[in-house]
């Protein structure tokens, strides 16, 4: 990977980190309502797989959606706004959390729905293969999604349609010893594993370490260019290491607002979550990367840093400053007019 | 003007589409497998081989796929069999063809056609005898077409397949052999036209597929009692042409619906809903609606053409109101 591509990816990264830190900020704040999904602790996986996307390629989010869609290239002012429910956000306020998307970055419709975004990718594989546009879908999904008949269907059709489309799931789901200590799991699979259905429907399927940057862009690079080649399914089951944050029904931000530089200072990590800072949070493991393979210096992951709180700072208050739609507005776009 | 079969002026509109557009593609179903019109069913497959895919049994998968194809410009005919079959499908119907546009606040669009085959079909028992108009009518953001005769069968699926919304075609099992007279060449019907399939003074009978049929029918039964009845064909159920339906009122004063669905929340509710609303004072006898009876439909023959709404019992209630 050259410097060039980490130094892209890293700044992604951070940028993600700081804007689920204002989402929880908001909810705390009780800006908005109901229940909602964080990427942190996943970051590492969908600023990696966006960096070997193009302008033709779709990709389909979940509920867990604000990373990919930020990886992706959003303006965090209109996602944040979204959040919201505002006017200026991406889908006008009628999205929310649930549904952040933006047709303009090729992330057309966020199904909120488990596994409803897996046939969705393999639509935009379908569109891309009439069109003979080169693009491929990509579906970025969790583990859970396994439970759902739909998921099945979608592997078996996308092999015997041959459909260019990338199905990624990222397993987050916690081991047995989580488990027991009470945490949600995200998943009720006998194996706790999802990569041997796509293999015995014999799609090409690939396991990565989903917190490691380098290997999931190395694979999913070389996946992608495979996919457009030849034009079929590829299945990658990106294992990450949950976010302690996640365990229960509503994030909490149990391992604080992220400090860089426990980087290179580990004088600050003890306690239940010293494990977490020292092995697994994919900021501070590839900020470590970026400074020992002389990508960057510490004072170049600060300047980073500094450049994503700005930018979400200013998203901060143009999403408290953006108004609500007008009830006025509620009856537009139900059916859409003309040919 | 020459006489056509329903599924062969079916089959003329998708290959009409297939060879205008070449961003239409065909899940090869039972849409194809009706009978009729094999000239067209025979180029669809030679010269649209590309756009032709043969479907395993995963109506909910395929119903998602047509939709984000359809978000990048695909515009996928997915006929899904027996209407009973699209309730695998529902969620992906609902909640993301039905959503995109509304949910993007006007930015994308999701055109599938998702086709099917409703109501008492003759041995479809309790599974395979669905009417699922009415169900679909509480979903926002899908077009329903149910059309009654060949032309309108064209020109509907025309439209169906040019729309920006994804759209649920109804037809009848009974209508697919039946023939009537079909215009030469490309056309399209507007969806939210109704048609007056005939014109009467006495009493207006509103009905949407094979019900047109039953309807009709009984009219002439009830000419021969000098009885004129006015038969409102809806042919779209979304958008809902209300004026056709209030202006016939108006001409008539009395208002039978015959519908397939259990009466409960039905096509026929919601028809005498709008007008109780908007032309109640329109009515000189409370209107009557004609429904499957609320049970499931069972195998037996006797039991099957007792439970739907047939040409006898809507008479019996035009009848009844113009006693």
């Amino acid at each position: 990977m050259s410097d060039k591509r980490s130094l892209d990816i890293f700044g992604r990264m951070i940028l993600i980190r700081r804007f689920e830190e204002a989402v929880y900020d908001f909810h705390q704040q009780k800006l908005f309502g109901g229940h909602y999904h964080l990427y942190i602790g996943q970051e590492a996986t969908g600023a990696a797989v966006m960096a070997s996307l193009g302008p033709d390629d779709r990709i389909f989010s979940t509920h867990r959606n604000h990373g990919h869609l930020i990886a992706r290239g959003a303006d965090p002012k209109a996602a944040l706004a979204e959040i919201l429910s505002r006017a200026d956000g991406t889908n006008g306020g009628r999205g929310g959390t649930f549904h952040l998307s933006d047709p303009s970055l090729g992330m057309p419709h966020t199904s909120a729905l488990v596994g409803g975004a897996v046939p969705l990718a393999a639509g935009a594989g379908f569109a891309a293969k009439i069109a003979k546009s080169g693009g491929i879908g990509v579906s970025m999904f969790g583990d859970g999604c396994f439970e759902e008949g739909v998921v099945y269907e979608t592997l078996n059709l996308a092999r015997l349609w041959k459909l260019p489309v990338i199905f990624v799931c990222e397993n987050n789901t916690p081991g047995a010893v989580l488990k027991s200590a009470g945490g949600n799991n995200t998943s009720n699979l006998p194996e706790g594993r999802v990569i041997a259905t796509p293999q015995a429907l014999g799609i090409k399927s690939h396991e990565v370490d989903g917190g490691d940057v380098q290997a999931v862009d190395a694979l999913f690079s070389d996946c992608a260019e495979r996919c457009r080649k030849t034009g079929e399914p590829i299945f990658i089951e990106a294992l990450s290491e949950r976010w302690p944050g996640n365990y229960y029904s509503y994030p909490d931000m149990v391992t604080g607002k992220t400090d860089v530089s426990m980087a290179w200072d580990d004088s600050g990590m003890s306690g239940d979550h010293e494990a977490w800072f020292r092995e697994h949070d994919p900021v501070l493991r590839f900020a470590r990367t970026l400074i020992a393979d002389g990508a960057a210096t510490a004072d170049d992951v600060v300047a980073m840093d500094r450049r994503a709180t700005e930018s979400i700072d200013a998203a901060r208050e143009f999403a408290l400053a953006s108004k609500p739609p007008g009830t006025q507005t509620v009856h537009a776009h139900v059916l859409a007019g003309g040919m | 003007m020459r006489t056509i079969s329903y599924a062969e002026a079916l089959a003329e509109a998708v290959c009409e589409c297939m060879a205008e557009d070449s961003k239409v593609a065909l899940v090869w179903g039972s849409l194809m497998g009706v009978g009729g019109g094999n000239e067209h069913v025979n180029r669809i497959k030679t010269e649209f081989a590309d756009r032709i895919f043969h479907p395993p049994i995963s109506e909910a998968a395929i119903a998602a796929i047509a939709t984000g194809a359809a978000m990048d410009g695909v515009r996928m005919i997915f006929p899904m069999g027996t209407a009973s079959f699209m309730f695998r499908a529902w969620d992906q119907i609902v909640h993301e063809a039905g959503a995109a546009h509304y949910m993007s606040n006007g930015r994308v669009t999701a055109p599938v056609v998702f086709h099917v085959v409703h109501g008492l079909r003759g041995g479809g028992s309790v599974q395979h005898s669905q009417s699922p108009q009415a169900m679909l009518w509480n979903a926002p953001g899908i077009e329903i077409a149910l059309p009654s005769c060949p032309a309108d069968a064209k020109g509907l699926m025309r439209t169906a397949i040019r729309s920006k919304n994804p759209t649920v075609f109804i037809d009848h099992q009974k209508l697919n052999r039946r023939t009537g007279e079909v215009p030469e060449g490309p056309y399209d019907i507007p969806f939210g036209v109704a048609d007056i399939k005939r014109e009467g003074g006495d009493v207006t009978i509103v009905a949407a597929s094979l019900q047109v049929v039953h309807a009709l029918e009984a009219a002439e039964a009830l000419a021969g009692e000098g009885i004129e009845a006015e038969i409102v064909d809806l042919r779209s159920l979304v958008p809902l042409d209300e004026d056709a339906v209030l202006k016939s009122v108006e001409k008539t004063g009395r208002l039978v619906v015959a519908d397939e669905c259990p009466p409960r929340c039905s096509v026929a509710s919601e028809v005498i809903s709008v007008v109780a609303e908007k032309g109640m004072d329109l009515l000189k006898a409370p209107p009557r609606r004609v429904n499957r009876l609320p049970v499931h439909v069972p195998s037996n023959k006797d039991l099957e053409d007792f439970i739907g709404p047939s040409p006898d019992r809507i008479a019996e209630a035009a009848r009844a109101l113009c006693r």
